[in-house]
């Protein structure tokens, strides 16, 4: 919200700075965001008389007049009504400039030279011509002459920008700003005097004064859905001019955001902003029948709004109807055919209380978040619209020569009762850690107009407060404590340290495994990655999952941002698998990444299941090729390795690859990884046609790991004491055919080797003299025995066992 | 025969001299004191003498042999000194040639700054509870005080999955969980870092994705003076300085009072710079006391404790240690960015 400072310090006067003003309504919670000084470019634009005017010798309807601004007199030609002499006009002298850059400098009109221009408000203020019906600015009679346009009107102003919290409805009228700044400053605020009259700032919200005279008000005011709209109060003005606001008014409107229309609706914009309350202006001839239905919209209904934009209204809408249909959508906007326009001669002023969230509702579905809406859907102050309507009644009479129908019309089902809440200091200290005296709290809610008893409620120190109407957001004690807190001042209070250990908290254990897992991928050269958990699903479909397949199954967003953000991950390997393709094509030539995090599969009827996955990608040369050897280049093998570590690391023991895991991998390049019986997991080069599908152009390899499951499986290994005996080192190399997997030759040689600590593939060579379509298998085999020395009998025995075993079990034959 | 001596100790003596390596040295010492060197031989020979030579002559040659093998002992540690320097000059090598690389990897740095984050809460208490990151609308809204309709659901834009549920839009709906997980007991202290979701158009300070930090304490005699104590704690230590912290009034439905937390900048040290806007400040973090109707959610009551909560946006604690000026780097994983971050 904008609030102009000239317009805010009409209500108090502050005695600070805009600067300082600002900070302290932020450390008071009306954060503001930003001071601007708003200037318009005007020069050489001066009061003058005029002496005297005659007609244009041709051009009828202009004007040739002699003005006087103190110190010259200047020929000056218009054809406006209020160039006239002896009034006091405002004068673009020659060389002056407008808003717009718009230059004054004489010129000739069929052979009369002007030397200036008779200035509009909407020249002075816009730099364009004046409007329909626009006469030139007239200055009070005794006005001084040659005075700047700058000295006559406020015009030049800082203007502070407001970013309110939802909870500071009553600030949303510059009035309500002021009353908070008043209480910081701790001076008296001032209000306009009908809103005096009725007490509007008082903790009981607005009363009707006790001279005020009703009147009968030929309206009627029907209110058939009173949860829709439980007050409407309708106040007339007759004998209403067509008129332009004075140029204060204008001003001010545009400093706060809002652009002149003409008086009456201005008014009502001037009012809205002023207390918070917003208000309509109907041209009340225009409304059939002399009455006003608030009801809901009916289904199918349309109404031609104040933008001419014919609108369906969504069902359930609050509808401003007369007798021949809607005219207006409560709180959101007015109707076209009842608008206020040149002939307007009686207007009805609204002034509602609409239901905060029903406004809310139809302000979204009609996508009109108007400055009315925005104010009805946090909650008015309930009491205030007679004394409102009131208000603006009596400033569009006083600049428009209107008159005032006395007393109003009125529906009201609001019976608003104060709330009353007690207060302890007790509370008070036990949320800010100070202690607060009763009078201390009393000072400063009295401050900001509640009212404050003392409580005979119980024994504890306590105050009765009685909170006004217009603070809908003051519902409890602790509401209250914060109304203390943050005119006391947040920084006030001192600091304190938490006490008392925290025998019970809520570690959960597997998250000291998870930091281990995540050092261990980090010093085995892999980067940690974050990516985005929305993914294109687009890309599961490259990776080749489809609907037959879960990760193909995806959780769709229901309003997603974009198709490429539109679905949870299935796995974390569409998103490093982008990583790596970017950083491809930013020429990196080798990269290993990872990622730990959550992927999601729907669950029918309950929220999606979320399990952690670890996922790791590599692509390229991770190492180039040194004086010392090398290059290191990423693969399948060099991934197994990490994941081998990795299992290792984490007590898992009993882990196999199985052969051929399903797509995005390579079906004769890619295993399944199973630990404990359960698969936890898949490894390998990706299959060529999900590359081309993404676009890339290097092989890449990919791992993912279901934390959970090895989360399930891990053990910790258990201390082994030390042997004392030397260790043995053994060699042995068989031939086998082709097809037999390296990995059951060691898995054998494992199970029926005794004192074996490792076994240890040092070798494969294909050449001769092996025999075609066989390979030989080198391993050192390591023999640690815990309770002897081994003797060359029972290596030699040892070896001669698992000999057996591969000749039986593969045909192989030893390497001699 | 004793000019004869002293003729034989100048020439043995030369001899040892002149042997360059330990074989030759060697090849000497069998020369003259072997079992049939030439010492050996004289000694043999003085018992062929007269009694009246024998103790003059015998205590010459006994001499010399002494002279001899102390010499040659002598001579042995000097070869062994010069090969050791033969060897050591051998064995040089070029050490300005470089190393063998081992390329570590590195934390993302969002998970650097939750890990520094965890560490210095739990000194203070802090445990952490991970909550999850689809939620129903119940958990993220209602149990927080944003009932269907409240204005608030405007300062949270959401992604629904159905009509009930959703990606979380705050870490908050873990106070809930956490609380009930709590069961009760007393006192409560955990945070509850993770993944959140807004539907944000991404760019410099945007993100559909990004991360925030959860703290809640319940106690008896859990105040703001002690939210204060924390958060300034945490922020000294998490900047590695002394900033100013001030508590700002500010708006959220599940706490009240409520406050922004703002840090003096931790560029200009409060002077106003184009990080801070000029104001001096940074804001990280709301915070406030929690709601009584939230304490009753979650299975306390209000009039027998008391807590706080505070939420950071992890990502721009990360992005202010670092300088980092655009979220969208945290999220694109250059390699260039993420390397980094690998050190300490």
């Amino acid at each position: 919200m904008k609030v102009p400072w000239t317009w805010l310090n009409e209500y108090v006067d502050l005695p600070w700075e805009t600067q300082e003003a600002a900070d302290r309504l932020t450390m008071a919670g009306l954060c503001v965001e930003e001071i601007r000084y708003e200037k318009l470019d005007i020069s050489s634009v001066v009061s003058a008389k005029i002496l005297d005017v005659k007609p244009h010798p041709t051009k009828p309807g202009q004007k040739i007049g002699l003005v006087d601004t103190g110190t010259g007199e200047f020929q000056i030609v218009s054809g406006a009504p209020g160039f006239a002499k002896g009034n006091i006009i405002l004068v673009a002298l020659p060389g002056a400039t407008l808003p717009g850059g718009l230059k004054i400098e004489p010129r000739g009109l069929d052979g009369v030279v002007s030397q200036g221009m008779a200035v509009c408000s909407n020249e002075l203020l816009n730099g364009q011509p004046p409007r329909p019906f626009e006469d030139i600015i007239l200055l009070p009679p005794g006005t001084a002459l040659g005075v700047s346009a700058g000295q006559l009107f406020e015009i030049d102003d800082w203007v502070m920008e407001l970013d309110l919290t939802i909870n500071y409805s009553h600030c949303l009228g510059i009035l309500g700003v002021a009353m908070e700044a008043a209480a910081l400053a701790k001076r008296p605020l001032k209000l306009p005097k009908v809103l005096e009259a009725w007490s509007w700032a008082g903790t009981y919200g607005s009363i009707k004064p006790e001279s005020y005279d009703e009147g009968a008000p030929d309206f009627k005011i029907d209110l058939p859905e009173p949860e829709l709209c439980p007050r409407y109060v309708g106040k007339i003005v007759e004998n209403v001019r067509f008129a332009y606001s004075p140029v204060n008014i204008e001003r001010r409107l545009q400093l706060a955001g809002q652009r002149p229309l003409n008086l009456v609706v201005d008014v009502t914009n001037y009012v809205m902003l002023e207390t918070g309350q917003p208000l309509h202006a109907f041209d009340a001839d225009r409304i059939a029948g002399n009455t006003i239905i608030v009801r809901s919209s009916k289904p199918g209904e349309t109404i031609l709004t104040l933008d001419d934009a014919e609108r369906e209204l969504p069902e359930n809408t609050i509808l401003i109807t007369d007798a021949s249909g809607p005219i207006g959508v409560a709180g959101v906007m007015g109707g076209n055919t009842t608008e206020v326009t040149e002939d307007t001669k009686r207007v009805l002023i609204e002034s509602a209380y609409f239901d905060p969230l029903t406004v809310r509702l139809a302000s979204q579905k009609l996508k009109l978040r108007t400055e009315a809406a925005l104010r009805f859907e946090k909650g008015v102050d309930p009491t205030a619209q007679a004394a409102v309507a009131e208000r603006a009644a009596d400033l569009i009479a006083r600049f428009s020569g209107g008159t005032p129908v006395s007393g109003y019309a009125e529906t009201n089902h609001l019976n608003v009762e104060p709330k009353r809440i007690v207060l302890h200091m007790r509370t008070v200290e036990r949320l800010l850690g100070e202690t607060f005296s009763p009078a201390t709290c009393r000072e400063i809610l009295e401050r900001i107009n509640f009212q404050v008893e003392e409580s005979n409620a119980d024994t504890q120190e306590a105050i009765a407060v009685t909170v006004p109407p217009r603070r809908v957001d003051i519902h409890e004690e602790v509401d209250l404590v914060e109304e203390v807190a943050r005119h006391y001042g947040y920084d006030s209070f001192g600091t304190g340290d938490l006490s008392k250990a925290v025998p019970g908290g809520l570690t959960d254990p597997d998250l000291l495994c998870v930091d281990r897992i995540r050092d261990f991928l980090v010093s085995h050269g892999g980067l940690e990655c974050i990516t985005n958990s929305l993914v294109n699903p687009e890309h599961l479909a490259c990776l080749g999952w489809e609907s037959d397949d879960p990760r193909g199954n995806p959780v769709r967003l229901k309003h997603p941002l974009s198709s490429e953000e539109s679905v949870l991950r299935t796995s974390l390997l569409p998103g490093l698998i982008g990583v790596a393709a970017s950083n491809i094509r930013f020429g990196i030539q080798g990269l290993f990444i990872w990622e730990t995090g959550r992927v999601f599969f729907p669950a029918a009827d309950r929220l999606p299941i979320e399990t952690r996955q670890i996922g790791l990608v590599s692509y390229g040369r991770l190492k180039p090729k040194t004086w010392l050897g090398g290059p290191e280049e990423s693969g399948f093998y060099r991934m197994k390795g990490v994941v081998d570590s990795l299992m290792d690391l984490l007590g898992i023991s009993d882990v196999s690859y199985l052969p051929k895991a399903g797509m995005p991998f390579h079906p004769g390049r890619s295993a399944k990884i199973v630990a404990n019986m359960s698969t936890v997991g898949e490894i390998g080069d990706l299959h060529p046609v999900c590359l081309k599908h993404l676009d890339i152009p290097v092989p890449v390899t990919a791992c993912w790991l279901s934390l959970e499951a090895l989360l399930a499986v891990v053990k910790p290994k258990e201390y082994a004491s030390l042997s004392k005996f030397m260790p043995v080192e053994r060699d042995l190399a068989v031939i086998v055919p082709e097809e037999v997997s390296g990995g059951d030759v060691i898995d054998s040689i494992r199970k029926v080797g005794r004192h074996l600590a490792s076994v240890i593939l040092f070798d494969i060579w294909r050449k001769p003299p092996v025999p075609e379509g066989h390979k030989s298998l080198a391993f050192r085999l390591l023999y640690q025995p815990q309770d002897k020395t081994l003797t060359e009998e029972e290596l030699a025995e040892d070896r001669e066992r698992i000999l057996e075993e591969l000749r039986q079990r593969y045909n192989a034959v030893l390497r001699s | 025969m004793k000019h004869n001596l002293a003729e034989i100790e100048a020439r043995i003596l030369h001899e040892i001299s002149e042997a360059s390596t330990n074989d030759e040295l060697e090849r000497v010492r069998i020369k003259y004191l072997g079992k049939k060197g030439e010492i050996s031989a004289l000694l043999k020979h003085i018992g062929n003498l007269s009694p009246e030579q024998r103790p003059e002559l015998g205590a010459a040659v006994n001499t010399l042999r002494n002279k001899v093998t102390h010499r040659i002992a002598q001579r042995k540690d000097e070869l062994d000194t010069q090969a050791l320097e033969e060897s050591l000059r051998r064995d040089t090598i070029d050490v300005s040639l470089p190393g063998e690389v081992f390329e570590v990897g590195g934390l993302h740095p969002l998970t650097k700054s939750l890990r520094e984050i965890i560490s210095i809460l739990s000194s203070m208490g802090f445990t952490v509870y991970e909550s999850r990151e689809a939620e129903t609308d119940e958990m993220n809204f209602v149990k927080l005080n944003v009932p269907h309709g409240h204005p608030a659901r405007d300062m949270q834009e959401t992604f629904y999955l159905t009509d009930n549920a959703l990606m979380r839009t705050h870490t908050s709906p873990g106070q809930i969980r956490g609380m009930l997980a709590m069961d009760g007991r007393l006192p409560v202290r955990f945070i509850v870092p993770g993944r959140v979701y807004r539907r944000d158009q991404t760019d410099a300070s945007h993100h559909p994705v990004f991360h925030q930090v959860e703290g809640l304490a319940i106690h008896v005699d859990v105040t703001v003076k002690q939210l204060r104590g924390v958060i300034s704690a945490l922020m000294n230590r998490f900047f590695g300085q002394e900033v100013t912290v001030r508590l700002r009034p500010s708006y959220f439905p599940f706490t009240e009072p409520s406050c922004e937390v703002d840090i003096s900048c931790v560029f200009c040290k409060g002077d106003g710079c184009s990080v801070c806007g000029g104001s001096g400040y940074l804001e990280v973090a709301g915070a406030g006391m929690v709601h009584p109707q939230v304490l009753r959610n979650g299975g306390y009551d209000p009039d027998e404790v008391s807590g706080f909560a505070f939420g950071f946006g992890l990502d721009r604690l990360a992005m202010l240690k670092h300088g980092i000026d655009d979220i969208r780097l945290l999220y694109g994983n250059d390699k260039r960015f993420l390397s980094q971050f690998r050190g300490i």
